[in-house]
């Protein structure tokens, strides 16, 4: 009996001894350029035996743990540290950090690319900001025209970039392509985006060397995000100087529906603001669109956005040649189905699927002469999947497939006669991305896109370089890299073996944030080669051109209380042989200078915010066949002071107004000639000029339920 | 053998006065006691330490966001505000998908660190935010109408918003009494969140 008190005794003891026991752990942590760290973490793992860093980066504590012990380091910001320190090691420790993977990829600034909302750092940009721009409209595609880069194309709305023509610019939403972004207008009336700025939590815009993901876009890339949580059930309506919609969200626990319902009528407008078309009956558009979204975990999302269009108007248009009038009758139907599928596993593998069906079927009565009719039925099918993997610090890699089937048929007919186009082809692409984090201040991003078209038989590969380096906050970025994209459909509509237009992009720049300023600058070079070329006999790929240019960008929201203000300003010097430009010559649509300064006040006091606008291009060229060359006149500068009004009227009301062109310039953006010099009075020259002087907006935003408030329920 | 079972008692209890040193008691009166951003950031690494070793216990988790929406506030860097506020969302959002968790109290931690984020850049993120921090408030208020803190926290909004728009929220005492009374007769155990008493004390300065 003794015996075994005396070894419960024993153990006893050895219990208390080991108590006794402690061990002293000191060291220092430090980053990968040995800066001490402050406020680190570091413990023994499995227990709470640690301690944090002091201001010199230096840690000490006592464990009880005996024998080889894990010690872990974590601090936010850098990637966790764990590391086996032998029983008899435990002074002297010297830990090193590296960054972790989130501020890995975040702290890259890539030349040419604005993020305008999520973690971007150059240029953020919310729903709410786009729509207080003043000029913008509430248009998401109005609102980026402020931006560096993108020229000023008043009479067509559409993006054109770095002098790139409209059709270079692609959108995606959430990574998958959108066919027709845009809505259908009259002529020389500028269009609009078809989707609401409230619907995209993410909007990344290339405006040159974009990444080799997105396919097709021979000079930029717009890439929106839809929100992957709607967690707020909201219904609301809006009535404005246009029209009205409603619409709203139903939240589940896992996931949310969201309905969109949109009826515009320009008629009551045009009655009290007579523009100078002449409306047989005036723009109509009714739209409705719905998202599902369902997160059956926080590592995976599915998203479903089905939207349908219907556009109708009929306008009396004017002959230049024969002063013949004829009805422009237009009937537009749109469909965007777009499906995908988000999921990151436990290893660090982000897998992506996605798919979506573009449909376009438009019909013209009196499109080009009295009495012919028009007909253009388009489609495309988007398929794509991509897998994404952060293997160490130093190497990320994103792989991808993706394939496009695309249709289109064009059918004219007058009098008797039926004359159809139409063409069935797919292309196929591979794209891979090594992203090498060298150190945490440089960074090297190298990609190709191996392409094949099935209508010209053509492969071609896409590779690119991206460097980027910080300097003490500076970042400087420098890209190469190739791009191709088939030539528009009206062109291969009429010769198929058309070759894939090629371009070449050099961009450097340097960048610099600090508190609410942004400063950046911009140059780059582009060539063009195998560009579609309407010669007299002939339509081939003999086209080329180049395009080259200066961008800037200030933008401080901290120099006065309240006050924020945006300046871009973009030279470009670009020249084409192409198209029907048969001589090397800079595009109609290319202007030399480009500015635009907006600023935004807040107005607490009286719960407003007040935008204003100036944007200012130089002459637009344009060809004169009264003189020699082409392109040989050059139309006056433009400029617009545009001015909008947020007003906040109940928590559930908010009024929003704009005004354009507020000095009422009479802006020219080109001439138009009859065709034929003998006509009476011989060529009649005809300016191209905005339907009206000035564009008119009032909208009241109302939110019904009773949940939410400060937010227009709109997705 | 009395004797024997004495002395493994005694052992026991040794051994388990060691392993309460790991209990997560004293840890959430720390959270409570801490007010500069040093003893939040010693807390915090406490919490740390506690989740990596025994992560099965959300409340730690609840603290260290909590911690993190604490300490959002009150250090200056808008880069380090972020990062503390992005912890405390991944958190939040693992919270919501476990069972056990009070879902009211997950709620109302939602809404403080959506309005800790306005409060770090009110003109971006008061238009961005506002709708949900509401949407935040009215449901953890929906799941436990008594919970003081949401009660609190949803008065301060809502106050704040009405003194934006000009108006007046006439609710305001009534609803900071009924926190202040709802805090001193909820049940109180040594790890469930009690927070809120600062924020009835601030509502009272502001009106």
């Amino acid at each position: 009996m003794k015996k075994i008190q005396l070894l419960v005794l024993l153990s006893f003891a050895g219990v208390i001894s080991v108590i006794a026991q402690q061990r002293v752990m000191e060291g220092k942590v430090m980053n990968e350029q040995s800066n001490v760290i402050t406020h680190a973490n570091v413990f023994v793992k499995g227990t709470i035996d640690g301690s944090i860093t002091d201001s010199l980066g230096y840690f000490r504590f006592t464990t009880s743990q005996l024998g080889d012990i894990t010690l872990c380091v974590r601090m936010l910001g850098y990637a966790e540290l764990t590391v086996q320190v032998p029983v008899k090691k435990t002074m002297g420790l010297v830990l090193k950090l590296r960054p972790d993977n989130i501020t890995l990829d975040n702290v890259v600034v890539t030349a040419g690319n604005f993020r305008l909302k999520g973690n971007g750092q150059f240029g953020k940009m919310s729903a709410v900001d786009i729509v207080t721009t003043a000029g913008s409209t509430g248009d998401l595609y109005h609102s980026l025209r402020t931006l560096p880069g993108a020229q000023m194309v008043g009479e067509s709305g559409k993006l054109f970039i770095r002098g790139g023509d409209s059709n270079e610019t692609q959108t995606y939403i959430d990574e998958m392509h959108v066919l027709s972004p845009y809505t259908t207008t009259g002529d020389n009336i500028p269009v609009r985006g078809r989707y609401s700025p409230f619907m995209f939590e993410g909007i990344n815009f290339s405006t040159g060397a974009g990444s080799s993901e997105y396919a097709q876009g021979l000079s930029s890339v717009l890439a929106l995000n839809t929100k992957d949580v709607s967690p707020i059930t909201k219904i609301g309506v809006n009535a404005s100087t246009v029209g009205v919609s409603g619409g709203g969200t139903q939240a589940f626990e896992k996931g949310s529906v969201s309905v969109n319902l949109d009826y515009q009528n320009l008629k009551p407008y045009y009655t009290l603001f007579p523009d100078r078309m002449n409306w047989i009956q005036p723009y109509r558009l009714f739209s409705g669109s719905s998202q599902i979204r369902f997160n059956p975990n926080q590592k995976t999302v599915f998203k479903t956005f089905i939207g349908y269009d219907r556009t109708t108007f009929i306008q009396q248009l004017t002959s230049t040649d024969n002063l013949t009038k004829r009805d422009f009758g237009m009937k537009d139907d749109n469909f965007y189905l777009n499906s995908t599928f988000q999921r990151t596993s436990e290893s660090g593998y982000k897998i992506f699927a996605g798919a979506a069906f573009s449909y376009k079927n438009q019909h013209i009565d009196n499109a080009v002469i009295p009495a012919d009719t028009y007909r253009d039925n388009e489609w495309e099918i988007h398929l794509k999947t991509k897998i994404t993997k952060r293997f160490t610090d130093f190497l990320r890699l994103n792989v991808g497939l993706e394939n496009f089937i695309r249709h289109d048929e064009t059918t004219y007919t007058y009098s008797s006669t039926t004359h159809i186009d139409s063409i069935n082809h797919s292309i196929g692409a591979l794209f891979a991305t090594a992203i090498f984090n060298i150190n945490s201040n440089l960074y090297a991003e190298l990609s190709d896109r191996m392409e094949y078209t099935s209508i010209n038989d053509v492969w071609n590969s896409n590779p690119r370089l991206a460097l980027s380096y910080n300097l003490n906050g500076i970042h400087f970025s420098g890209i190469v890299g190739k791009y191709t994209q088939l030539p528009e459909n009206k062109y291969l509509l009429q010769n198929n073996k058309l070759l894939d237009e090629q371009c070449t992009q050099y961009v450097g720049g340097v960048y610099y944030e600090k508190k609410n300023k942004v400063y950046r600058i911009e140059t780059y070079y582009k060539t063009y080669r195998d560009l579609a070329l309407q010669e007299p006999t002939v339509l081939n790929s003999d086209g080329y051109g180049y395009s080259k240019g200066v961008d800037v960008f200030l933008n401080d929201r901290d120099l006065i209380k309240n006050f924020e203000y945006m300046l871009a300003y973009s030279f470009n010097l670009s020249k084409r042989k192409y198209q029907d430009y048969t001589e090397l010559s800079t595009p109609q649509y290319a202007t030399m200078h480009n500015a635009s300064l907006s600023i935004k006040y807040s107005i607490p006091a009286v719960k407003s915010i007040l935008g204003i606008t100036n944007r200012y291009a130089s002459g637009r060229p344009y060809h004169d066949p009264t003189k020699d060359g082409i392109m040989n006149s050059t139309t006056g500068f433009y400029n617009s002071v545009d001015m909008s009004l947020t007003y906040l009227a109940s928590k559930k009301v908010i009024i929003y107004a704009s005004a354009s062109n507020l000095l009422g310039r009479k802006n020219v953006y080109n001439y138009t000639y009859s065709a034929d010099a003998n006509s009476p009075g011989g060529f009649r020259k005809t300016p191209v000029i905005d339907s009206s002087s000035h564009f008119f907006y009032i909208g009241i935003f109302i939110t019904i339920s009773g949940k939410t408030a400060y937010d227009v329920s709109n997705f | 053998m009395k004797t024997i079972k004495s002395l493994l008692c005694v052992l026991f209890i040794m051994v388990s006065v060691i392993t309460s040193a790991q209990d997560l008691g004293p840890l959430v009166q720390n959270v409570n006691k801490a007010t500069d951003v040093s003893e939040l950031i010693q807390v915090r690494s406490q919490l740390e330490r506690f989740i990596v070793a025994q992560p099965q216990q959300w409340l730690a988790e609840y603290y260290l966001a909590y911690v993190d929406v604490q300490l959002s506030f009150r250090v200056p860097d808008k880069s380090e505000k972020s990062q503390y506020l992005s912890e405390a969302e991944t958190y939040l959002n693992t919270l919501s998908e476990l069972k056990e968790t009070d879902k009211s109290e997950i709620y109302t931690l939602k809404g403080f660190r959506l309005y800790a984020l306005i409060a770090s850049d009110p003109q971006t993120n008061g238009p961005k935010y506002s709708g949900e921090i509401i949407n935040d408030y009215e449901t953890a208020l929906g799941i436990n109408p008594n919970n003081p803190r949401a009660v609190i926290l949803s008065t301060l909004f809502k106050n704040d918003m009405a003194k934006f728009m000009h108006q007046p929220y006439e609710n305001f005492q009534k609803d900071v009494d009924k926190a202040a009374t709802l805090l001193t007769t909820e049940n109180k155990t040594v790890l469930t969140p009690t927070w809120g008493k600062s924020w009835v004390d601030f509502a009272l300065t502001r009106k």
